[in-house]
This record gives structure tokens, C-alpha cells and sequence, in this order.
């Protein structure tokens, strides 16, 4: 288990094509990976886009990375430098 | 007659034809253990044909209609959604059938998202149900309905509309929607709009009372159905559907060009708007920017004012749909003709002459803090410009911006952001500001005539009350004068000034105020292309000339015969 907070930077949110980006790239991972909303508390499967609209995760929020499996440490550090990344915002 | 939610809007008169949605055949709930490989196979193939069904629909709708297109990709994300996936091959493992699972789990994921706090994810939960029953569809065999091969024009009747529904419709062929469920953001409202098919959504009952003889009328300028009207009533919907095509065609043609006179002048067409409708919205790429937002919606119609954070988001919705271009959003203007359920009020002897727009935020300093709180806030999805309603004097722009000022230290203390390059304006709409127009213009960033209040304290005549109509002139070369006085005193600063009355939005005063020097009209969307045309067909001598007639001449009624007599082309058909 390996886990990484960071924030939201792009201007629009998880949502729409930045979402869509997220999720195909959480795809390539082996590891079972979960995000958290920490405004919310909630979390889902990164591998999901239906459930990543849903956590509604805004410009700002707080936001938590957790992977569980033979690459989670590549997960997690993959996942979130996208998300610091702006996820080509 | 029967009511409904008018979602895109339009006249349409024809027979009904009731339309019934797929439902999937009985299924097993549980199969037995040596099954599971089969069942598992059943949702493979499924899923692969479905992928196909929503890939060959994606790809013959790309190139005409990207925006459905959106729709139908979010689909495909949805079918094919690792977890979601995942859970039912589980579930199917478990022995359950595949039906079964598939339809489980798209249930539950629908529920869930049903559940979600914005309001626009909230609505995807009807894409996974219509997700599921293309899936169950699949898996069953059935080819997908197809809605193209009807013979004549329909209005079609259903309860409601799935995208895949529609996605084989043919436009030329359905004369308008109805359904009894949906609203403004739903897929049937989505699609109606992005083929300009009237569609009246959320009629209730409507199924069970349309018979296939009835002739229909649908009037989607106002959500009205009529079943078998007589004749009088036919023909006048008749005209009014000519009218409503006749103002369509016009505005396809100039709303998406650029407002430029013949010599060569740009002039900015800019929008004022109340709700911020999808239709308004999805204008910006055509217009200027927003001229006047109406924040008084938002406190309309409810029992309690609405919060920071609801506004905020208001606000950023259209400062995000107008990415870039100025939107001037007004501090609350409500008294006078304005009243709230929200916030009781005392009344008045004189309300127009009374606490009203600005002098009204200033009774109420916490109902403005949080106005300017949530504009500042919001001001980081666009550019933001800032405008005081009912300034009479500096001391009331001193004032406002001193409200401005605290809000601002307000959010510096939450380290909450704002952006830095607001634009803060006024209202020229009291005479007392406009005299003062060449003092007003080095305290202010832009002035935005409102027309309406200005002609109405101008000639002392109040334009709620019938009585007086007469006296309510638009084309008062007195009105003209006084806007000349504040047009040159901002244009001497080279400060922005524009007009969001009605007078903007007319077809011969508009003229008028681009001879006086205004480049920047704001108005309601109906009004837009029809000013766009004019624009295009006058140079900027030619209106300076009439202003300068105008404005020399004696009465309003000289001025509008004069007006109608040189500007009868401009005048819409």
C-alpha cells in the first residue's frame, strides 16, 4: 500500500476530458488504485470515469492517491504528477 | 391545453406519433455453475457489439454534429468502464446471469451517481441507464430502432427520450418533441436544441391524451401544446410560425458575423441575461461578451437568499461559457418594479424614486458583502467586470467601492483568491450621474447606460404605469442629449461605455447611439442578429449625421418619423 495527497490545479476540475485522461492513464497500472475526495471523504476506483465524475473533484481540492499491488509506488507517483501536472489544462 | 418546459424553442403544427422505448425480455436471475463461461461469453459479445453500435454512431456524427457526438463517446466510457466491467464479470462469476449482472450493476452505479452533488453529473445517471439498455439490447440481439425510415413529418410523443433514441432520428422529419419527463438538461432537450427541433419536455399526462388522429399544435416558445384547435386558433399559430421561421432564418444568417460597419469600425455586440440559458451560453462564441447579467434571478422565487457559494458558482458558470471576453454581472438591482419573496421590504410611497439597487445594498451591507464576495470569487473563470445599478453621485461610487474594498480584505484574510484585474463600472441611468459624466468617468472603469431607468427619470414618467406610456419616449432627443453628455465624457477618458437598455437592442435608436459615438451595444439574444445586420449595412459618418439630426430636433415624435423614414431597411420584416 503506497498513498500520496496532493491538489487540484486545473482550472475545470475532474471533469470532462481531463477525467477521461486520468482515468485511460490509471488504466495502465496493474496496482488496485483509489482516489479520495478529501473535501467530500469520498473515494472510488481510479479506473472508473463514471465514478470520478461523481466524486466532483473541483479546482482546489484537496486530493488522495492510493495504490495497493506490484506497482503502486508507480501508480501513485504516476497519478499525481499528472494531476500536478495540470492533465493538459 | 397542456404545459411543458420549453427547451428549444419553435412552432410546430402536425400529427402525433406515440413512441415506445426497447424494453428487455424476461431473464433469468441465476444460472448454474457450468453456465458461468457461457453467461460470461454472452456479456463479451454483448459488450463488443454494443462498442460497435455507439462506435459507428460516434463516427457518422463527428463531422456534423461534434457536440452529440460528445454524448455518444461518454457512452462508449461509460460501457466500457474497467470497474463497472469488472463488477459484473464478478457478479456473472457468482452465478448470476448476465443479464442480471449487467443490469444490477449499471443500477447501482446510476444510483449512485444520482446522487452526486453537482447537478449537470447528476443528469449522466439517465446515460447509465440508457448505456444499460443498449447492453441488454445487444446481448439479447435486437438490431437498434430506427426512427429514420418514417414516412412523413411527425411530432413525435414519448415519455421520454433515450440519446440512442434519438441518434438515428432524422431531423427533417420530426416536426417537435414531447415527453413527459426531462428537463432543460436533459439528452432530449441536448439533441432537440442541436438540430432546432421545438421540444416541450415535462408535460404531464401527455402520453395517455394524444390519440394518432389529433392535430397537434406545439408553441416551444412557451411550453403550450394544443390538441385539435379550431380554426381561428390554428391560423394565428400558422402566422406565428411563419414569424418564428422568418426571425430563425435571420438569425442564422448574422449571428455569427462580425459587427463591423462599412468603413470599417468594429462595434460590440454584447448579451444581457437573467438565467443564463443554455441557448444564451451557447452564443458566446458569436458575441462580444455579457453586457448586463441580471443577478436578481438568482434571489427570485425562493424563501431565502441565496448563498456565497451558490452565486459563486453561478457567476463562474458564465464567466467560464464567455472564456475571456468581458462579463459585466450588476450588483443586485431589486425595489421599484423588483420585488423578492427573500427579503421582505418595507413599502413605499415612490419605490422607483425610493430604496431600490444600490441604495437598497447599502441598507443591507451583509446581503452585498456576500453579492461582492461571491463576484470576486468567481472572478478567476473569466474576466469579470464589476457594475453598480442606481448611481446618482461620486459619493455612492465612493461608497460601493469602499463595500468592494472590504470584501476583498475579506477574502485576502481566507486567503481566497480573486483575480487582479477587475473592471469596476457604473449604471448611467439617474440624469444627476450623467451630468456629472466627464467627474464619473475618472472615478469609474466603464459606464453601461440603462436606457429603460434613465428615460423614466428623465421625463419624470414612470414606465410601469400605462397612464403615462405616452410620456415614456425612447426617441427623445433629450434622451439622445443626455446620452451624448455621458458617451463623450467616458470616450475623453477612453473608458469603455455601452448601453444595455432597451434602446441597444432597437433597431433605429441603436443607430442613433453608434452616431453618438458608442461602440458597444448589449441586449437580449433575439435581438442580436437583427443589429448585427444593421450594423454591417450602416458606416459611421452616415450615423453620426443622424444622431446630429436627431438630437437638433424639437419632439420624439419628429425624431421616430425621421428615424423610420432613413432607416426603413433596418427595420426587421
Amino acid at each position: 500500500m503506497y498513498e500520496k495527497t496532493t491538489k487540484i490545479i486545473n482550472p475545470t476540475g475532474l471533469h470532462a476530458r481531463p477525467a477521461s485522461d486520468f482515468v485511460k492513464a490509471a488504466g495502465k497500472y496493474k496496482s488496485e488504485i483509489t482516489v479520495s475526495n478529501l473535501e467530500s471523504g469520498v473515494s472510488c476506483s481510479a479506473k472508473s470515469i463514471i465514478m470520478i465524475l461523481t466524486l466532483g473533484l473541483a479546482n482546489g481540492n484537496r486530493v488522495k492517491i492510493s495504490a495497493e499491488g506490484e506497482d503502486e509506488r508507480k501508480a501513485v507517483e504516476g497519478l499525481v504528477a499528472l494531476i500536478d501536472s495540470g492533465i493538459g489544462e | 391545453m397542456f404545459l411543458g418546459i420549453p427547451v428549444s424553442p419553435g412552432i410546430a403544427i402536425g400529427m402525433p406519433l406515440l413512441y415506445e422505448p426497447f424494453v428487455p425480455g424476461p431473464w433469468q436471475k441465476k444460472v448454474e455453475k457450468g453456465r458461468v463461461e457461457d453467461e460470461l461469453r454472452r456479456f463479451e459479445d454483448g459488450l463488443a457489439a454494443a462498442e460497435k453500435e455507439l462506435e459507428k454512431i460516434c463516427s457518422g456524427m463527428k463531422k456534423n454534429d461534434p457536440e452529440k457526438a460528445k454524448i455518444f463517446d461518454a457512452h462508449k466510457d461509460m460501457l466500457c468502464d474497467a470497474a463497472i466491467g469488472e463488477e459484473i464479470r464478478q457478479n456473472i462469476s457468482n452465478s448470476f446471469s448476465a443479464q442480471e449482472a449487467v443490469y444490477q450493476v449499471f443500477g447501482a452505479y446510476a444510483k449512485q451517481v444520482a446522487q452526486a452533488p453537482d447537478p449537470v453529473i447528476r443528469e449522466r445517471s439517465a446515460d447509465l441507464l440508457d448505456v444499460r439498455i443498449r447492453l441488454l439490447r445487444c446481448m439479447q440481439g435486437v438490431p437498434e430502432r430506427d426512427l429514420s425510415a418514417l414516412e412523413k413529418p411527425v411530432i413525435l410523443v414519448a415519455h421520454d427520450l433515450l440519446p440512442s433514441d434519438t441518434a438515428s432520428l432524422d431531423p427533417q422529419k420530426i416536426l417537435a418533441v414531447l415527453t413527459e419527463d426531462g428537463n432543460t438538461t436533459s439528452h432530449s432537450a441536448i439533441i432537440a436544441r442541436s438540430y432546432g427541433i421545438p421540444a416541450v419536455l415535462g408535460i404531464a399526462g401527455i402520453t395517455g391524451k394524444v390519440q394518432p388522429g389529433n392535430l397537434v399544435v406545439v408553441d416551444a416558445t412557451q411550453g403550450k401544446i394544443l390538441l385539435d384547435p379550431d380554426e381561428t386558433l390554428l391560423q394565428a399559430y400558422r402566422e406565428k410560425e411563419a414569424r418564428f421561421n422568418r426571425r430563425r432564418e435571420l438569425t442564422r444568417a448574422w449571428i455569427t458575423a462580425e459587427p463591423r460597419m462599412k468603413d470599417g469600425e468594429r462595434v460590440h455586440i454584447e448579451l444581457n441575461i437573467g438565467r443564463a440559458t443554455p441557448q444564451e451560453l451557447a452564443q458566446a462564441d458569436s458575441l462580444d461578451g455579457v453586457g448586463l447579467y441580471r443577478t436578481e434571478f438568482l434571489y427570485m422565487g425562493r424563501d431565502t437568499l441565496p448563498s456565497e457559494e451558490e452565486q459563486t458558482v453561478a457567476y463562474s458558470r458564465v464567466l467560464q461559457a464567455f472564456q475571456g471576453k468581458p462579463v459585466t454581472i450588476r450588483t443586485l438591482d431589486v425595489g421599484g418594479d423588483k420585488k423578492l419573496d427573500c427579503l421582505e421590504l418595507p413599502a413605499e410611497e415612490n419605490p422607483f424614486l425610493g430604496v431600490r439597487a444600490l441604495r437598497l445594498c447599502f441598507e443591507y451591507p451583509d446581503l452585498f458583502m456576500t453579492q461582492l464576495r461571491a463576484m470576486l470569487r468567481a472572478s478567476i473563470h473569466g474576466e469579470l467586470w464589476l457594475m453598480f445599478p442606481m448611481v446618482g453621485g461620486l459619493s455612492d461610487l465612493r461608497r460601493a467601492k469602499e463595500f468592494l474594498q472590504k470584501a476583498k480584505e475579506e477574502l485576502d484574510r481566507s486567503h481566497i483568491p480573486y483575480a487582479d484585474n477587475i473592471k469596476v463600472g457604473i449604471m448611467v441611468e439617474i440624469p444627476s450621474i450623467a451630468l456629472m459624466a466627464d467627474k464619473a468617468a475618472r472615478a469609474a472603469d466603464f459606464a453601461s447606460i440603462g436606457t429603460n431607468d434613465l428615460m423614466q427619470y428623465t421625463m419624470a414618467a414612470d414606465r410601469m404605469n400605462p397612464k403615462v406610456g405616452q410620456y415614456c419616449r425612447m426617441y427623445d432627443p433629450a434622451l439622445f442629449r443626455l446620452i451624448r453628455l455621458a458617451a463623450d465624457a467616458f470616450r475623453a477618458e477612453g473608458k469603455p461605455v455601452g448601453v444595455c437598455g432597451e434602446m441597444g437592442g432597437d433597431p433605429l435608436a441603436s443607430v442613433v447611439l453608434l452616431g453618438l459615438g458608442i461602440r458597444r451595444l448589449s441586449m437580449g439574444l433575439s435581438n442580436a442578429a437583427q443589429i448585427k445586420k444593421n450594423i454591417c449595412a450602416m458606416d459611421a459618418r452616415r450615423a453620426a449625421e443622424l444622431a446630429q439630426s436627431v438630437c437638433e430636433m424639437d419632439t420624439a415624435e419628429e425624431a421616430q418619423v425621421y428615424l423610420k423614414r432613413q432607416l426603413a431597411d433596418f427595420l426587421p420584416e
